[in-house]
């Protein structure tokens, strides 16, 4: 299996850092209230491991938002809350005067607008310093349980690449997770533009 | 787009909004829809930046989203939620009057072809409409769900939800290798009672009695269901053997010691339970069935030994435990 060395797990903690922190530049604008986004670490794991890491950190029903990237390489990203703390996002980024049933109402959409904030975030961020371009499909929103995951179907081969995002609004800290699913030859292409970076940087 | 032909046939004839920029974020297109609704003429916003036509915009993540649009060639999403009347849209010359916007869902998307005169497609939709009528199916849909998994009388969850719930803790604790333990609390001599003190009173008891069990439970993780007619079921992920007999005593105690009284129950002047409990390790042979008969094989010797007790049995080895 693939893996990252020290250099290009640190490399790409530090590049989806700085999408994280655009993204929670334009999450403050959108709330007039400071929303903090870190993602403290990157980690690879294969696809069926990332599921049980899911269920192990009670994510039994949760809220997810889906977009497909493409281009030198090619990823499924996701960004998953358990279903609680999406409700809570949307309460805290709508405005906490809103009963239960409303904030339900408006969950879905503007939690597939949060997920696209993030994930575009995140993904143009590598587009800018690798100097590449991906095309992507519009954010779509789910809700699962931990069955219904799209990881647990699809290739044995898949490797994920998974970030673990604290969120914190109005003294609230959210925490979910950033998922990126690759083909091995995708993961591949990953490694070799992170490899032409480092160099580029001479860091490699 | 060019104007006249086919394409721009088209998209005067939606009913949606179209503005195409270029690099620059300058207008090279508004359809006839978001001319109309915004009170444009198509020569006032031609060749004009955007946010020259409508400054508000500017520094609003409709910006950025044209931003990622052009440079990054990523579509962004601006939910009617999030930002609800960012354009100033109307659906009427009334509603303009009135100060009242149209509530708009906002797509920001590159176009398909890479070229520096049109690179932006920004698509609106008036969900006005659609708002209100999803507010209301929301709430029918809220009442079905609850009715359909919850006791009416207690308030505790229903069979059904309890057979899905128990059906979906075996799942998780067999995946986490924790046990899982289920409890059944059954009223002594509750029929004697209701006869005694009316169907009314037993309902009332049934509603406090299902109200402690809920109290004495974790709010996340354990469920309290209503299993039969005075019999209550309780599932309890992650617990160990000692902390299910524990809690089963100390749930027959508490509810023995509210001194409902029962003047004909022959085994206190009060109201009683039994309590039958099992634990068992999911990975182990067996399955839902093995647990929930486990509780009711406990339960029936609790009820043989004379009732007002709590008994917890172990699939395992077969054996019959007092619970303390």
């Amino acid at each position: 299996m693939l893996q990252l060395n020290e250099l290009q797990r640190d490399a790409l903690g530090e590049m989806f850092n700085i999408g994280v922190g655009r993204a929670a530049a334009s999450l403050s604008q959108i709330v007039s209230d400071e929303v903090l986004l870190t993602a403290p670490e990157v980690i690879v794991v294969r696809r069926d491991q990332a599921a049980t890491m899911l269920i192990d950190a009670e994510l039994r029903q949760f809220s997810m938002v889906s977009q497909n990237f493409s281009g030198p390489f090619d990823a499924q990203a996701l960004l998953v809350f358990p279903e609680s703390n999406a409700l809570e996002i949307v309460r805290l980024m709508v405005g906490p005067h809103m009963s239960i049933e409303e904030l339900a109402e408006f969950e879905q959409e503007a939690m597939c607008e949060v997920g696209n904030i993030i994930l575009n975030a995140c993904m143009s961020s590598l587009a800018d310093l690798f100097r590449i371009s991906f095309e992507s499909t519009l954010p779509l929103h789910r809700f699962g349980d931990s069955e219904s995951l799209p990881l647990l179907e699809g290739d044995e081969e898949q490797m994920v690449l998974i970030l673990q995002v604290d969120m914190i609004i109005s003294q609230q800290r959210i925490q979910g997770h950033i998922l990126f699913l690759l083909s091995v030859s995708s993961m591949q292409s990953l490694l070799d533009c992170l490899d032409r970076y480092l160099r580029e940087q001479g860091l490699a | 787009m060019t104007p006249g032909g086919m394409d721009a046939l088209l998209a005067d004839s939606l009913e949606i909004g179209l503005v195409v920029l270029d690099a620059e974020a300058r207008i090279v297109f508004t359809n006839r829809w978001f001319n109309r609704h915004g009170d444009f003429t198509a020569d006032q916003t031609r060749g004009r930046p955007l946010l020259q036509l409508i400054p508000e915009a500017g520094d609003t993540r409709l910006e950025h989203a044209i931003e990622h649009a052009t440079r990054h060639r990523l579509p962004s999403l601006l939910s009617p939620a999030l930002h609800g009347t960012l354009l100033p849209l109307y659906r009427t010359p009334q509603e303009r009057q009135s100060g009242q916007r149209m509530q708009q869902m906002i797509h920001v998307l590159p176009l398909r072809e890479v070229r520096a005169d049109a690179t932006c497609l920004i698509q609106i939709c008036d969900v006005t409409a659609n708002i209100s009528r999803e507010r209301l199916l929301r709430q029918q849909s809220e009442t079905l769900r609850r009715n359909s998994t919850q006791d009416a009388l207690t308030g505790v969850a229903n069979r059904r939800r309890f057979d899905e719930v128990l059906a979906d803790e075996f799942r998780k604790a067999r995946l986490k290798h924790s046990p899982l333990a289920l409890l059944l609390v059954d009223l002594d001599l509750f029929s004697t009672y209701n006869t005694q003190h009316g169907r009314a009173q037993g309902d009332r008891i049934l509603a406090d009695t299902a109200g402690i069990l809920r109290d004495a439970i974790r709010p996340l993780g354990d469920l309290v269901a209503r299993y039969a007619g005075d019999k209550f079921a309780l599932i309890l992920p992650g617990i160990s053997a000692t902390e299910t007999s524990h809690l089963a005593e100390r749930l027959r105690r508490q509810i023995a010691g509210q001194g409902w009284p029962h003047p004909t129950s022959s085994i206190a002047p009060h109201l009683t339970v039994s309590i039958g409990a099992a634990t068992m390790h999911p990975g182990d042979d067996g399955d839902t069935h093995t647990l929930l008969s486990s509780a009711d094989v406990a339960l029936y010797q609790a009820k043989h030994d004379g009732r007002n007790r709590s008994i917890l049995f172990s699939p395992i080895d077969g054996s019959f435990m007092t619970c303390s």
